[in-house]
């Protein structure tokens, strides 16, 4: 039987959620920015081996940056958390323990995997001494523009969910 | 169509109302809003329903999912969603409210991208500020670096014209000497550069006399432009005063490098040198300068960069205000409150201008005073009825004959002349000098270390000798040490005959 898995995708806005998804759903990316508002569903049915699948629910949040104002009702019988940061602007990320403190406590300590995206503006080497300075704890460095990583890291959330139930 | 028709239509297109069992199979249906029959399971509708089980069966009082995006068989719809708790199950309320929600969406839209575009604005103002810090910081290192090697080449090549040389050796040691000459005067506007950039660099305004610079300024640029084939003019306004107070050196400096800039990218024409009358108000001057030449002008698109520090590095063709020059002046009259202003058209040549507030004195008398200051200090200085003799070292052939001729003119002073640090110290024991002016810059044995042995020595009339030191490196921090090593005085290279002989005199006396 083929499980359904919501998954919800959070972060400041403008930092790449809808392109992750568009990447990962589709493969496809645009550089254009269409702001999401309210909440977006697609979907996406993962293969984990040949008779094993998930079926992702993706909810693409609108973005903001107070968490707290995010409407409880969206949360509502998430899964896993994919949280979002952009590598080329702190302000998406100084405050990232914080911000996966709250989203711990509003989705029940769910899963989640953290993602710096949009690896591609930033050089390699300057990404890490970054990234170490403000001590951010990172799962995945993902570029939706160029698709690296980004399949790894709904593929490793898809994983956990699976074996989670 | 009756009032109620037009309702059940309104409502039709904008309401939906789903009756389902526990297990999300459609009862029934009103609407069309999303694409489903009785007998259907929910979530076919659309996958948004797969995700909404917990929800369902959770429920105990209804609950509202708000603008919800779905993308239904290429429409995109944005709707409200009610689940109520229902006899046989739930009821859903779709409402589509997508042309209320798009134009939230453009508000939305605008704001986003507005703070992100700041956000990265500031980003992008902090890097170029750390990148110019860096410069600043390198630009200091640099020249520091570049010191030493350029006095040795400038004393090598002092004592290599000094030694039996042919005519065509002779020529090339003049080149020699004019490069060494060239490159320390890019030292010199280098350092200040990096001074007005780390904040460094205070005016020093002092009252002088604004004609007689200009005729200095129109003697010397009369002299290279001539030699390049061009015209020199200089014009100034009936209105324009004889004595102004300002920063005299950085007016000079200013004025300098313009004209400088202008010769040198100038090969056919003239070169002119303009002091306009802008306005007085009280005992304020606005005066307006402007430098006119007919080179081969600035294109549009580089008038902004003329005045970049290193805009050379970026452009490969030689163009006008390529150096330090033109970033110096801008630099130095931002330091005074104006502003460089060009016009040019290419082919047909350039006008650099700047407005510039100075101060006039109003009263009357004034400069009988000033005159008679200065006056009552050479005298107090001469009552004493004898010459002063002075030791003047100094390696520079130049400013050697500069000073040598300043101090020469005043009839007051005996003078010896060295030009190598060794010798100084041998000098000084064997001869009761009244002051040494020295060179901090030496070649061998610098300034400042000469001054802290002298103050050692153990003979009475040496450690109470005035030294006034001469430097090019006018840093405050320099300036400070140097005065530390024992020195009386310090005077920035360049200076004028008055500021020499005050500073000399002043130490004579006390
Ligand atoms: N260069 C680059 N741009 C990206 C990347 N991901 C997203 N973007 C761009 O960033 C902007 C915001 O992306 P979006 O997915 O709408 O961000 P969201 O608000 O988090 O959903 C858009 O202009 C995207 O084209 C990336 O990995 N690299
Ligand atoms: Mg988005």
């Amino acid at each position: 039987m083929q499980k359904s898995k919501k998954v919800v995708i959070l972060g400041h806005f403008g930092v790449g959620k809808t392109s992750l998804i568009r990447r990962f759903v589709s493969n496809q990316f645009s550089d254009q920015y269409k702001v999401t508002i309210g909440v977006h569903i697609s979907k996406k049915v993962v293969d984990l081996s040949d008779e094993d699948s998930v079926s992702l629910i993706l909810w693409d949040l609108e973005g903001t940056d107070r968490l707290e104002q995010i409407r409880e009702a969206y949360l509502l019988g998430t899964h896993g958390v994919i949280f979002v940061f952009d590598i080329n602007r702190p302000s998406t990320f100084q405050n990232l323990k914080r911000d996966l403190e709250t989203v711990k406590s509003k989705v029940q300590d769910r899963p989640t995997v953290v993602i710096g995206n949009k690896k591609d503006l930033v050089p390699e080497e300057e990404i890490s001494s970054l990234l170490e300075e403000h001590d951010i704890p990172y799962d995945y460095l993902t570029s939706a523009k160029t698709g690296e990583t980004v399949e790894e890291a709904f593929l490793h959330l898809a994983s956990i969910l699976h074996h989670d139930s | 169509m009756t009032p109620e028709q037009y309702q059940k239509r309104f409502i039709e297109k904008h309401l939906q109302f789903i009756e389902l069992d526990t297990a999300g199979s459609v009862l029934q249906n009103t609407g069309r809003i999303l694409p489903i029959q009785k007998g259907q399971n929910i979530s076919e509708a659309h996958p948004f329903f797969e995700s909404l089980e917990p929800v369902f069966t959770a429920l105990d009082a209804p609950q509202s999912l708000h603008c919800v995006n779905l993308d239904l068989e290429g429409r995109e719809v944005i709707v409200d969603i009610q689940v109520h708790p229902a006899d046989k199950g739930f009821m859903l309320l779709v409402q589509d409210l997508t042309s209320h929600y798009t134009g939230y969406q453009a508000v939305a839209q605008e704001r986003n991208e507005s703070i992100i575009q700041e956000e990265l604005i500031v980003l992008k103002n902090a890097e170029l500020e750390e990148r110019e810090r860096f410069k600043n910081l390198f630009i200091q290192n640099f020249s520091h670096e570049l010191r030493n090697p350029l006095m040795s080449s400038m004393a090598i090549t002092r004592i290599l014209s000094e030694s039996p040389l042919n005519t065509e050796q002779q020529h090339l040691i003049e080149a020699l000497r004019e490069t060494n000459t060239h490159l320390k005067l890019m030292l010199e506007d280098t350092l200040s550069l990096s001074m007005i950039a780390s904040g460094k660099l205070e005016l020093k305004p002092v009252l002088f006399d604004l004609k007689k610079m200009l005729d200095v300024l129109s003697i010397t640029y009369k002299t290279k432009a001539v030699s390049k084939g061009l015209d020199f003019e200089l014009s100034s306004h009936e209105r324009v005063p004889q004595w102004v107070e300002a920063d005299r050196k950085r007016l000079f400096q200013v004025l300098t490098n313009l004209l400088d800039n202008a010769v040198k990218f100038t090969e056919q024409g003239k070169i002119t040198l303009e002091v306009g009358f802008n306005q007085q108000y009280a005992n304020k001057v606005n005066l307006h300068f402007s430098v006119t030449d007919t080179g081969k002008g600035i294109p549009e698109a580089k008038k902004n960069t003329v005045f970049e520090t290193y805009s050379q590095l970026t452009s490969p063709e030689k163009e006008q205000g390529t150096g330090l020059g033109l970033a110096l002046v801008k630099g130095l009259l931002t330091l005074m409150d104006s502003e460089i202003q060009l016009q040019s058209t290419v082919g047909k040549g350039s006008v650099f201008s700047f407005d510039l507030e100075v101060k006039v004195p109003v009263e009357s008398g004034w400069k009988a005073t000033l005159e008679k200051d200065a006056d009552s200090i050479r005298q107090k200085t001469t009552v004493r009825g004898r010459k002063y003799r002075v030791l003047l070292v100094e390696d520079d052939e130049r400013v050697l004959t500069v000073l040598f001729k300043m101090l020469m003119e005043t009839g007051q002073f005996y003078l010896d002349v060295l030009s190598d640090g060794a010798q100084v110290l041998e000098q000084v024991i064997e001869n009761p000098y009244d002051l040494i002016l020295m060179d901090i810059n030496l070649p061998n044995t610098r300034g400042d270390q000469l001054t802290r042995i002298i103050r050692e020595f153990p003979f009475k009339n040496v450690e109470r000798l005035p030294i006034i030191g001469i430097t090019a490196f006018a840093y405050e921090d320099h300036l400070k040490a140097y005065k530390a090593s024992g020195m009386n005085a310090v005077i920035p290279k360049p200076f004028e005959k008055e500021e020499l002989l005050d500073t000399i005199f002043s130490c004579l006396k006390s």
